[in-house]
């Protein structure tokens, strides 16, 4: 047989009728459970287990299959309107959604994370079907010097999610890996930072730090904003037009690829995925800075590069028999249980489940499309929930995720504990999404490089004689050095510039220089002096940098300490804000909102 | 938030004392000796905290008017803050003393900033009456509200999820301002039942019950 | 599918009753028959769905509730966390309660024994022991080493230029099935590259793409690779050969006289009656009878290990000098 003919054989199975209910299934009790925060990937599959045992083997990997990719479809879902990522892979796409979300235009955040998952669901499909076997290769040939390389590389990308102030960044950054290395150590079995206490042996988990810096954060914030802010506009309109269509392309169609790549590697997965898709296309981009203030890219390129790395994550487990995520090592043991050995020998022994899945992947991915996006205006209507009864419901969310996963009360009073680091962090302009960074990434770095210093009897030099490794290192210096550099001549030129016009204008990259009046609050004129003539050198792009957060303060993204700054930047007066990190002279805003179109309701 | 944005120079020292306190402790780790390991369980630990107490030094020289000017701003924003909230005043006064908050975050705007951003803020209130909460002061506000979810918490068990959410919802939406009780009732413990079922029924995730007999 | 959690004085009061039946006399039940549990029992899992203790968890729940051998449903409860410690403390918590089971393994011994526990095996009832699954030792399937002899020897000559790559961390399962084979065979196990990796699967991964030399998993993580002929397993752990990889050859066959065996059996918390403990020996020595017993255990390669209460108790109590002294081998006990 070849692949056509096999992939019919496929649809011949999952097409049966029961297989395409059990698809359907799948996928819509994965959403489900994904859209709760705190239920990801790998609990929606636990809770179907027992089920899925009573079925066949073909049906059983079907539903559960559906279930995954539709627990990581939904996931989006709560990332974008509550800021609360249930998993780790739609962290970064909370970046970008939840300000859209914010700026009201929920509904076309979802459709557009709808759209980039399908994208990147399909190709990893495709990725899988055609390659897999060969991708095997690739899987294997990354060791622990190579995952370190990768790690190094996707740490780099602490640098652009820092915001205007590098060095709290990489406090964060640092905080971030400190918390990861909490517990049982993998290497020596040492503890480390436990306390004495058990529930910390197997460290922090990674769902209590996001729920809580993020979401609990959010929540913090929402009380003192006092009912402000809420959002209006379009909610629940998911039309994108053609511009928005064609700016979402290429970030989807480069986040689908670089996620099934990434995804094909054991043990990074959808995460780093997202993380490294969405900081190349920020570094990439025009309008870059507009990244984390609402930028339509920032949310296809994660949500495409998640979706197409968990379909990449099948395929050590389905050529090799290893499970390439938390989520395959469950489904594995779940196949082990129904009889099936995933492995090299899976394609001839048991062709109808290898082929079922891909071609219920094809069906499902369709499936959760259709399923969607007619749902999509009913979740935007979320954000119309009065704040007042919200924010309570956001609270219960994120107990009932954090208890569901460890059934523990110490684990509610950690979350709780990091609600406030987290809101402590965003009102003294601390960026959060490197400490998330650091706590997926930090402990996988350590891990690797012992490993490899262990096989290597000591000798550091492993990481650069291997090739894999070496080139990761060195994308990684380089991707740092341009990203220090290039702010850095643009500071210097922008410094010469000023040098004339007097003050220390907000050259360090503050984002909180304050100009001038938001449109809404009128012109009240108490610029300060020095922010003026640095803006245009540095940021001519207009005021609309600032605007992405509803006259909030919101040092989250990288709009880092922009803050208030952003509502007083009066159309068609230059802000001075974000200089570091501008595109350069004449950037367009590409797909981001108008430059005073998203403001606040309250002027 | 100007309340709890503290000037950086005592961010930094904060951050200093906590990476001091973690070297200290990472020091402390034992090096692990049974099996030769070229890196110890302790090196990372004690590299981070070191790099943090760099960095908590750097970020206590770096002018904090440069990267990010700080909220000395006291007169109007927290005059506003002040103004007894009487009950016709507190809507406006709430209004004004978060948008002075949001003036205070961007820092160097200073007085005229806090004012006229509360003034603007305050003009637009009659526009959209959705104020929440009731103390005018933020940081009591923001305890009030921690308070009620560490009582959650607490409750969590000893009242079993049902009951402690149900309460919880309907109390903190009723305390933030949402007037119609029965719904806040009505959401709270449809809520906390419907998500309980769907639970412990359809998912096999067994939350606490409490003293309710299921 | 409805599973309440047992309110604590639910429990309280259910241990009342089961105290109230013993001090009433052996057969203090109304009937005058033997004990039988009066409530659902919590059948706790201490590891994520899907790890070997849940699979067994899972499967023996299954039979048993479907043979009728249990006269209440069989609730499997997942307790991850720090190596089963979680899991156990839980139960632990819960002593004289005969509605809480465990299923347990080696690191019942090793975690404590690593200072990892505050509690250890004789904080429980035993049970029963259930089954036993060999560690495999494996080689990619062009490597020079030939055998586990061969191995061994170049261990003795250089440890250095062997790692060896295991799914868990120092002191546990692999490292103490590696470390008691590697001593049986005169090397110092003190100095072995013992590589850890997060499970079997990703110490095979590492194994295949050459960056270790040797893995350590188990027998059912080495058998899909080594069917295809990707992996070839020098050598398995257990005193038999086992029917899943049958060219592997045994330890002692290799000229190593050393044996180890991942058993998996059954616990429950302290102070259980002996009236409880007949009761759940009972129904435990009836499954491992059952045909579907057979077949699960064909199918996931695990070999019948059974023991009784009082034998598994015994086998605890030596199986703890045994690991213990390995342990201390490589300087890792600490407890």
């Amino acid at each position: 047989m070849d692949t056509f003919d096999q992939l019919l054989y496929g649809f011949g199975v999952a097409l049966s009728p029961e297989n395409l209910l059990f698809v359907f299934l799948g996928c819509l009790l994965g959403t489900v459970i994904g859209m709760l925060p705190g239920l990801g990937p790998i609990s929606a599959i636990s809770l179907m287990i027992p089920i899925a045992f009573t079925l066949d083997p073909a049906s059983a990997i079907i539903l559960l299959a559906g279930v995954y990719y539709g627990a990581i479809f939904g996931g989006s879902t709560s990332s974008i309107l509550l800021n609360a990522p249930g998993v780790a892979g739609t962290v970064a796409t909370s970046f970008d959604g939840y300000p859209m979300a914010r700026k009201g235009a929920a509904g076309k955040a979802l459709a557009i994370a709808a759209f980039a998952s399908f994208t990147g669901g399909t190709v990893g499909v495709i990725g899988l079907m055609l390659i897999a076997p060969s991708l095997s290769a690739l899987t294997v040939s990354f060791g622990p010097a190579e995952y370190f390389g990768l790690m190094v590389l996707g740490l780099t990308a602490v640098v652009s999610l820092s915001g205007q102030n590098l060095t709290k960044g990489l406090i964060s950054a640092t905080v971030g890996v400190m918390i990861a290395l909490v517990g049982i150590d993998s290497q020596t079995s040492t503890l480390r930072f436990t306390f004495g206490r058990p529930e910390l042996y197997e460290g922090v988990q990674f769902l209590i730090v996001a729920l809580g810096v993020f979401a609990l954060a959010e929540v913090f914030v929402m009380i003192l904003r006092r009912g402000r802010g809420t959002t209006g506009g379009q909610l629940s309109s998911l039309r994108l037009n053609r511009r928005e269509v064609r700016t979402m392309s290429g970030p989807t169609a480069r986040g689908s690829v670089l996620g099934f790549f990434v995804g094909v590697l054991p043990g990074a997965g959808a995460t780093v995925a997202s993380f490294l898709s969405y900081s190349f296309e920020k570094r990439i981009a025009k309008d870059g800075n507009t990244f984390g203030k609402g930028n339509i890219k920032g949310v296809a390129a994660p949500e495409s590069a998640n979706n197409s790395a968990a379909v990449g994550s099948f395929v050590p487990l389905m050529t090799l028999g290893v499970p390439g995520s938390g989520t395959t090592a469950v489904l594995l043991g779940a196949l082990l249980v129904l009889g099936v050995q995933p492995g090299p020998l899976m394609l001839e022994e048991r062709p109808e489940i290898f082929w079922g899945v891909v071609a219920s992947m094809y069906i499902g991915n369709l499936v959760l499309l259709i399923l969607n996006l007619p749902l999509i205006p009913l979740f935007a209507k979320v954000l119309k929930t009065p704040q007042a009864l919200l924010l309570p419901l956001i609270v219960v969310f994120c107990v009932v995720g954090v208890y569901g996963h460890s059934f523990n009360v110490f684990d509610l009073w950690l979350l709780v504990g990091f609600g406030v680091l987290g809101f402590l962090m965003r009102s003294n302009g601390f960026p959060a999404a490197p400490l998330i960074l650091g706590l997926i990434l930090g402990g996988l770095m350590e891990r690797s490089m012992r490993q490899a210093l262990q096989i290597s009897s000591g000798d550091y030099s492993t990481f650069l004689t291997k090739p894999i490794s070496a080139t990761l290192l060195a994308v990684a210096a380089l991707s740092l050095l341009g990203s220090v550099l290039g702010p850095w001549r643009r500071r210097r030129a922008a410094a010469r510039e000023r040098a004339g016009g007097g003050g220390e204008g907000p050259s360090g990259g503050t984002g909180a220089a304050p100009g001038a009046d938001g449109p809404g609050d009128g012109p009240a004129g108490e610029g300060e002096p020095g922010a003026g003539p640095a803006g245009p050198a540095e940021r001519p792009a207009g005021p609309s940098g600032d605007g992405g957060d509803a006259g909030e303060p919101r040092p989250l993204g990288p709009d880092g300490g922009s803050t208030g700054a952003g509502e007083k930047v009066p159309a068609g007066h230059p802000g001075g804000s974000g200089p570091g990190r501008s595109g350069p002279p004449g950037a367009s805003m590409g797909g981001d909102g108008t430059p005073g179109g998203e403001r606040h309701q309250d002027g | 938030m100007r309340h709890f944005r503290y000037p950086q120079r005592a961010v930094a020292a904060a951050l200093g004392v906590l990476a001091l306190g973690y070297t200290l402790m990472a020091f402390g780790i034992p090096d692990f000796q049974a099996v030769e390991v070229p890196v110890q369980p302790g090196t990372l630990p004690r590299v981070l905290g070191l790099l943090l107490l760099a960095l908590a030094v750097a970020l206590f020289f770096q002018s904090a008017g440069e990267e990010e000017p700080e909220a000395e701003s006291p007169a109007p924003a927290l005059a506003a803050a002040k103004t007894p909230p009487g009950p016709a005043a507190q809507d406006s006064s709430a209004q004004a003393a978060s948008a002075g908050d949001g003036a205070g975050a961007a820092g160097a705007a200073g007085a005229a900033a806090g004012a006229s951003a509360a003034g603007g803020a305050a003009s637009a209130a009659p526009e959209r009456p959705t104020t929440m909460g009731r103390l005018a002061d933020d940081r009591l506000e923001l305890l009030a509200l921690l308070g009620a979810m560490c009582l959650y918490v607490a409750l969590f068990v000893p009242l079993g999820f049902v009951l402690s959410t149900a309460l919880y919802v309907a109390g903190t939406a009723w305390y933030l301002g949402s007037r119609r009780h029965w719904v806040n009732v009505l959401v709270g413990a449809g809520l906390a039942l419907g998500l309980y079922l769907g639970m412990s029924q359809g998912l096999d995730v067994a939350l606490p019950t409490g003293p309710l007999p299921f | 599918m409805s599973r309440t959690r047992p309110r604590l004085f639910a429990a309280a009061a259910g241990t009342a009753a089961a105290l109230l039946l013993t001090a009433c006399g052996g057969s203090g039940t109304a009937a005058g028959g033997p004990w039988k549990p009066s409530k659902p029992i919590e059948y706790v899992a201490p590891a994520n769905t899907g790890g070997g203790w849940d699979t067994l968890a899972r499967s023996t729940a299954r039979i048993l509730e479907e043979d009728d051998l249990v006269d209440r449903p069989m609730r499997v409860v997942n307790k991850p966390g720090a190596g089963g410690a979680i899991g156990w403390a839980y139960v632990a918590n819960h002593a004289k309660d005969p509605h809480k089971l465990f299923v347990t393994s080696p690191p019942i011994l090793l975690v404590p024994m690593a200072g990892e526990s505050d509690h250890s095996h004789r904080d429980f009832t035993p049970i029963a022991r259930l089954m036993s699954e060999p560690l495999a030792y494996v080689v990619k399937n062009n490597s020079p080493i030939k055998d586990f002899g061969d191995l061994a020897d170049r261990l003795k000559a250089d440890p250095k230029k062997v790692s060896v790559a295991g799914g868990s961390g120092p002191g546990s399962l692999d490292h103490v099935g590696l470390a008691g084979a590697v001593q049986a065979a005169g090397a110092d196990p003190s100095k072995v590259k013992y590589v850890p990796f997060d499970g079997g699967g990703e110490a095979i991964t590492g194994l295949l793409g050459g960056h270790v030399d040797v893995a350590v998993a188990g027998a059912s993580e080495a058998q899909g690779l080594s069917k295809s002929g990707d992996v070839r397993v020098l050598a398995v752990s257990s005193g038999e050969r086992v029917k899943t990889l049958p060219d592997a050859p045994t330890l002692v066959e290799s000229g190593v006289d050393y044996e180890f065996d991942v058993w998996r059996g059954v616990m429950g918390p302290a102070g259980l009656t002996d009236e409880q403990v007949a009761y759940y020996e009972k129904a435990f020595a009836e499954m491992v009878k059952q045909d579907s017993w057979k077949k699960e255990r064909d199918r996931f390669g695990w070999t019948d290990a059974w023991m009784n209460s009082g034998e598994f108790g015994e086998f605890l109590n030596d199986q703890e000098k045994e690991l213990g002294e390995i342990l201390s081998s490589v300087g890792l006990k600490k407890k």
